[in-house]
Formats: structure tokens, sequence, C-alpha cells
């Protein structure tokens, strides 16, 4: 009997498939040139948080796209859809638990990105654009967490909303408009749940997509920044591809990430609350924790009153996300070795413990409400 | 082989030149021409057919020299650089390196005058299909987002429920919504009743009858200063919250908002806190078997004036 046994000259059915599709669309170039990225002065754990974002986004669309089998987007509905995908469909539970720290892993992971791109001064000429992208990004990931928050329509989700919008009409001269608009009424009900169910699984995903999409194209066309030292030979000597080091380095983050998320949704899974209702009962409304130290600030006694309230929610962080947005055009010293960039270091310092602080304080503050 | 740019370029009688450029065809991804600079003396375009030989570095013509001076000058405007065409495939025929490989500008695109204004026309025509649709959808978007003030009155319970003067006394009730398509549903409510003494009450009341108006203007009802029972709305005049009557420390028996920590005392005034306006007092009125029914109103949070949403 004989057996055939492809030789080495002999292509198997796969690799003529692969073949076929390269001819035609320049697949292995097209992998080459994605894998073959040199990275100055070589690969580095730092530089994982933009790969981890992109595979916990991919996690949330997969889980995301699940959730909205069983999940119904009205306002007599979605608590007890989101009540059957916990309690009655089978993994239910672990899926929506995956999707909610997903969403945390995602806000650390962003917070993560920046600072590592801050503190490596990645941000400066000519990487200007790629820096913009990103805080758009930031914003629409901080959509989202918004966002999402209220679907479940249970108390903790129609509070958040409440106040989240609230916040909202204080803008100056759109804000009555922009908050009817996002409320679809005077006051919390179904169409705010509708925009928000619209807003949350369409319209960011989407601008997701393109703006990571185009915060790739920009950084591959300025290539990255590589670290703050070294002299140009020492750099070259220690460059890499993108494949196989970084990609591994990145792989490991994903698994990290994707373990710890998993752990999370074990540990901790998601419980509701009584369902939504104008009518708060015992429990003290809350915002999702990564806006806590915003909330802590609005219970200053210096951002009291209609002014007060418009610094302390409105000027302060506004003032702040255009200080992002303008940094790569105030700071144009081509210096980027943070250690020589005392104001920057002290500044993400200082920013970091402010946030900390609140957050903190936010957290310590419960226990004197009940 | 390939011409080579750079190479030099040699007629029958002498060396004329190098290659600057070569043509290709953009359908056969063969290169139909070369471009000759004559050391400073114009440009010539040479058909390929005219080439005799390729060398490493150099490129052989039939003609003679004359014969290639005498050819006219190679119009650079015809052509334009493989970098603003899309044309497949085509490194994979062409090896040429380094430069310019170029292509012919179609004649069909020659005879195009006004490239910009067909370009900006084209953005024009996308502004005007855009242009009709954009009201029609900001009004499709707007279509709940203001709504009449809903004046009826609401029972809401019995005064008996308040057995002490000057204490904040929940009061919960269930209301009747009819949101677009939705079938109508009731929602739980509340407001915060006091039976006011006379202090408290020129405190909430300044003295003064409170009116109530419609969006119109039109006053739909006056609280009067000396009924002593007050429903303040139970929205937070903060940002929105459930405020609840609770003990303080220092300052004792306070509305207090568990969401930014406003306080306020019985009569609504802020003691402390981010409020910026005391507590909303509604339209109520009692019955004589003691039936409370109010106006549920509400206001817009966080601004210094009242203003009506609902």
């Amino acid at each position: 009997m004989q057996q055939a046994t492809p030789t080495s000259s002999e292509a198997t059915a796969l690799e003529k498939v692969i073949a076929f599709v390269d001819e035609r669309v320049g697949l292995k170039t097209l992998q080459a040139k994605m894998l073959n990225e040199p990275v100055p002065g070589g690969s580095r754990w730092a530089y994982i948080f933009g790969s981890v974002l992109l595979f916990i986004f991919i996690m949330q669309a997969v889980t995301g796209i699940l959730l909205m089998f069983y999940y119904v987007p009205t306002a007599d509905h979605a608590y007890a859809s989101t009540q059957y995908i916990i309690h009655e469909v089978d993994y239910g539970w672990f899926l929506l638990s995956y999707h909610f720290w997903g969403s945390t892993a995602m806000v650390i992971c962003v917070f993560a990105h920046m600072s590592q791109v801050f503190l490596w001064g990645a941000y400066k000429k000519p990487r200007e654009l790629i820096w913009l992208v990103g805080l758009a990004l930031f914003g629409i990931v901080m959509g989202f967490g918004f966002t999402g928050y209220l679907l479940p329509w249970d108390q903790r989700a129609y509070w958040a909303t409440t106040v989240g919008v609230e916040i909202m009409d204080k803008t100056p001269l759109l804000g009555d408009f922009m908050a009817r608009f996002l409320k679809g009424g005077p006051t919390p009900g179904q169409m705010t749940l509708s925009r928000f169910f619209v807003i949350h699984v369409m319209i960011l995903p989407a601008a997701l997509m393109g703006l990571a999409g185009l915060h790739l194209f920009l950084f591959r066309t300025a290539g990255p920044a590589g670290p703050f030292r070294g002299s140009p030979e020492e750099l070259k000597a220690k460059t890499d591809y993108f494949f196989p080091r970084q990609i591994w380095k990145d792989i490991v983050g994903m698994v990290t990430v994707f373990l710890t998320i998993c752990v999370m949704a074990f540990w901790e899974p998601v419980v509701l609350l009584e369902e939504a209702t104008p009518d708060p009962g015992d429990y003290h409304p809350e915002p999702e924790w990564y806006f806590l130290f915003l909330f802590q600030l609005l219970r200053l006694k210096m951002f009291s009153g209609e002014f007060g309230q418009f610094v302390g929610a409105m000027a302060l962080p506004g003032a702040f996300m255009a200080l992002l947005a303008a940094l790569p055009f105030i700071d144009r010293d081509p210096e980027r070795n943070i250690f020589k960039r005392p104001i920057a270091l002290i500044g993400w310092i200082v920013v970091m413990t402010a946030i900390l602080i609140f957050t903190v304080s936010a957290i310590i503050n419960r226990e004197f409400l009940d | 082989m390939q011409p080579k740019l750079k190479s030099k370029v040699r007629c029958a009688d002498r060396e004329i030149g190098e290659v600057t450029n070569v043509i290709v065809d953009p359908l056969s991804h063969e290169i139909s021409h070369i471009v000759v600079s004559m050391n400073g003396s114009g440009e010539r375009q040479v058909a390929m057919g005219q080439v005799q030989a390729v060398t490493d570095n150099f490129v052989e013509l039939r003609s003679s020299s004359s014969e290639i001076v005498a050819l006219p000058p190679f119009k650079r405007d015809e052509y334009v650089t493989t970098h603003e065409v899309e044309i497949p495939h085509l490194e994979e025929n062409i090896h040429v390196s380094p430069g310019e490989v170029l292509v012919p500008f179609p004649e069909l695109e020659k005879s195009v005058k006004r490239r910009t204004f067909f370009m900006n026309l084209t953005n024009v025509i996308g502004f005007l299909i855009g242009l009709p649709i954009a009201f029609p959808v900001l009004r499709y978007l707007m279509k709940p987002m203001y709504q009449p003030f809903d004046n009826d009155w609401l029972k809401i319970g019995n005064i008996g429920k308040i057995k002490q003067e000057d204490i904040g006394v929940q009061f919960k009730y269930k209301k009747k919504v009819k949101e677009a398509y939705m079938p109508e549903s009731e929602i739980e409510k509340n407001v915060w009743m006091l039976k006011a003494t006379p202090t408290v009450l020129n405190q909430v009341y300044q003295g003064k009858d409170m009116e109530f108006r419609d969006a119109a203007g039109k006053t739909v009802w006056t609280n009067k200063k000396d009924i002593p029972y007050v429903a303040f709305s139970g929205k937070c005049p903060h940002l929105g919250c459930g405020f609840k009557w609770r003990k303080h420390k220092v300052l004792g028996q306070v509305f207090l908002c568990p969401c930014h920590l406003s306080i306020y005392d019985a009569s609504g005034k802020v003691l402390d806190g981010p409020a910026p306006r005391p507590l909303d007092a509604l339209p109520i009125r009692v019955s004589a078997g003691g039936e409370v029914e109010i106006i549920d109103m509400e206001f817009k949070a966080g601004t210094k004036a009242q203003i009506r949403i609902i």
C-alpha cells in the first residue's frame, strides 16, 4: 500500500489556499508590515498597555454582543432581563460580570497608558496628533462607562445617571439642551434608557473603532518614540521588531488582565440593587469608582452654590482636559527624560495623588452616611 | 533587464545623459519609455523600442544623439507619479530604484479643466445632501425633550401620619406616567412633609404667600403663608439626589442629602454643603379629612433660581 506523503516541494491544501489569497491581496506583505515594526531601544513591559487596551475592547465587544441576546432596553424590562441574565441564563452572571470588570480594567489601563505616554514624553513632536486622538479615545471610554452604568436600570444606575446628567446641565448656554437631549425629556425615563443604549452599543463602539484605527495609523506613521535615554548607537544596538519580543510581552499582559478580570468576575460578581425608581429609599447614590474623585470634589464647600458648582463640575475638569489637549503645543522642549522635566513629573504626582486622596475620602465618607 | 534610474544613456555615437525617470504602462505594467536627462540641456522621452541593450550601468540606444536631441522636450505635466495613482501589484513588475516611476496622465483627464471647481462642487453636493436632512434628524431626536407641565393634583396620604411639629416625614406615593409608546406605568416618588411651627413656617414663606405658575406664567396655585403643612420636593436642589431626615452630630435634626452632603434645616434653608438654594416647597392642599394633595412639580437642580421642568 502506498501512502501519499507530501514532499517538501509539494504544498499542502492549506498552503495552497494561503498562497491563493496572498497572490491576490498580499497577505504576507501585510503580515510582515504588521509584525516587523522596529521598536527603538527594544521591547519593554511599559509598552504593553496599548495592545492590552485593544484586547480589552475586543473582549468588551464580544461580551457586550452576547449580553444583547437577552437584554431588553426598556424601562419595564431592562431590570428583569438583566436579572434573567444573572440568575437564569447559563454563565450569564459570568459574562455580565466579565463585562463589568472589563470596563474597570479598561479605565485602569487607559490611566496607565496615558501616564506612560506622559512620563515618557511621547506626546511631543511629531506625535501630537496621536496624543489628541488618544484624548478623544479617553473621552469615549469614559462615555462607555457613563452610558453602560444606566443599562441594568437598578437604583445605582438611575441615580448615577440623574446626577451625571444634572452636571451636564450646568454647561454654559447648551447645558439645558444637552441634558434634555440625553434624557429625552425633562427627567430620566424610557427615552433616557433608549438613548444611552444606542450610544453605548452603536455610537461609541463605532467612534472607538474609527478613532482607535486612526490612533494606530498615526502611531505607525510616526513610529514608536522609544526610551527617553540612550545615545542613537545604544538605541540602535537594542532595537528589535514588534514581533516576537514585544508581542510576547503584550500577550503576557493580555493573559494577566484576562485572568484578573475572570477572578474578579468569580470573586465579586455583579449584583443588582432594587429596580430604578425616582425614590432612592435607603440607597446612597454613588457613581462608578473612577468618577468618585469628581463626586467627592463636588462635596467641597468651595464648590458650593451655582457658581462654585460650575467651577467644580465644569470649569475645572474642562480646563484640565484643555490643558492635556494643549500639552504637546505648550511643552515644545524636545527633552523627553521625565527626570529632567520637573514640572511634568510634579504635575503628574500631584494629579494622581489628588485623584487618590479624593477617591479614598469618598470611600471613607460612606461609613458616616449609614 | 529593466533600465535603472541614474544609468548612463549611450547613443550610437556618444553618451548623452542619464535616466531620470521611467514611464510605466498602467495596464501592462511594462516600462514603455525612459526619460533621459541630457546633462542640463533638457529632458527627452525615449520609447523602449529605441533601447538596444540594458546593462548594469548603461542603457544603449539605437538612434544617434542628434535624433534624440531632435525629440520634443519631456512634458512632466502629463504624468503622475506612482505614489499619486493606485496601480495594484506594480512593484512586483517594476524593479527600479531609487527614484520616481511615472505613469502617463490619461488622455481624458488632460482635457478636464477646473479640477478644483469639480472638487469643490463634489463637496457642495455632499453638503446639499446633508443639509435638508439635518433639520428633520434634529427634530426627530428632539421629539420627547420638551413636554407640557403636569398641573394635576395628586393624593399622597393623610396628615395623621405626622405626629410631631418641625420633623420631616416622608410621604411616598405612586405616580402614573405615560412615556411615548410605553404602556402606562407607576413610578415611586416621595416628598418630605412638615407640620411647621409658626417660626419655621415664617422661614419657609418669608411672610408671603407662595405662588406657583404654569408654563405660560399663569398662577396655578397659591400656598397660603398660614397653612402649617409644607411639602418639600424629594429632589435635592443641588444635583437631584434624594435627601433624608437625619440626625446630625452638630446641627441636630436636619435634611441631609447623602450624595454631596448638602444639609438643610426643617424650613429647607441650606445649613451646610454645596446646595445653591433652599429645598423646593410644592403646591399643597389639605382636605377637611386630612388628605394631602400636591402638584408634583420638579425643578432644575444646581441653579440658584427655581426653574420648573415638570
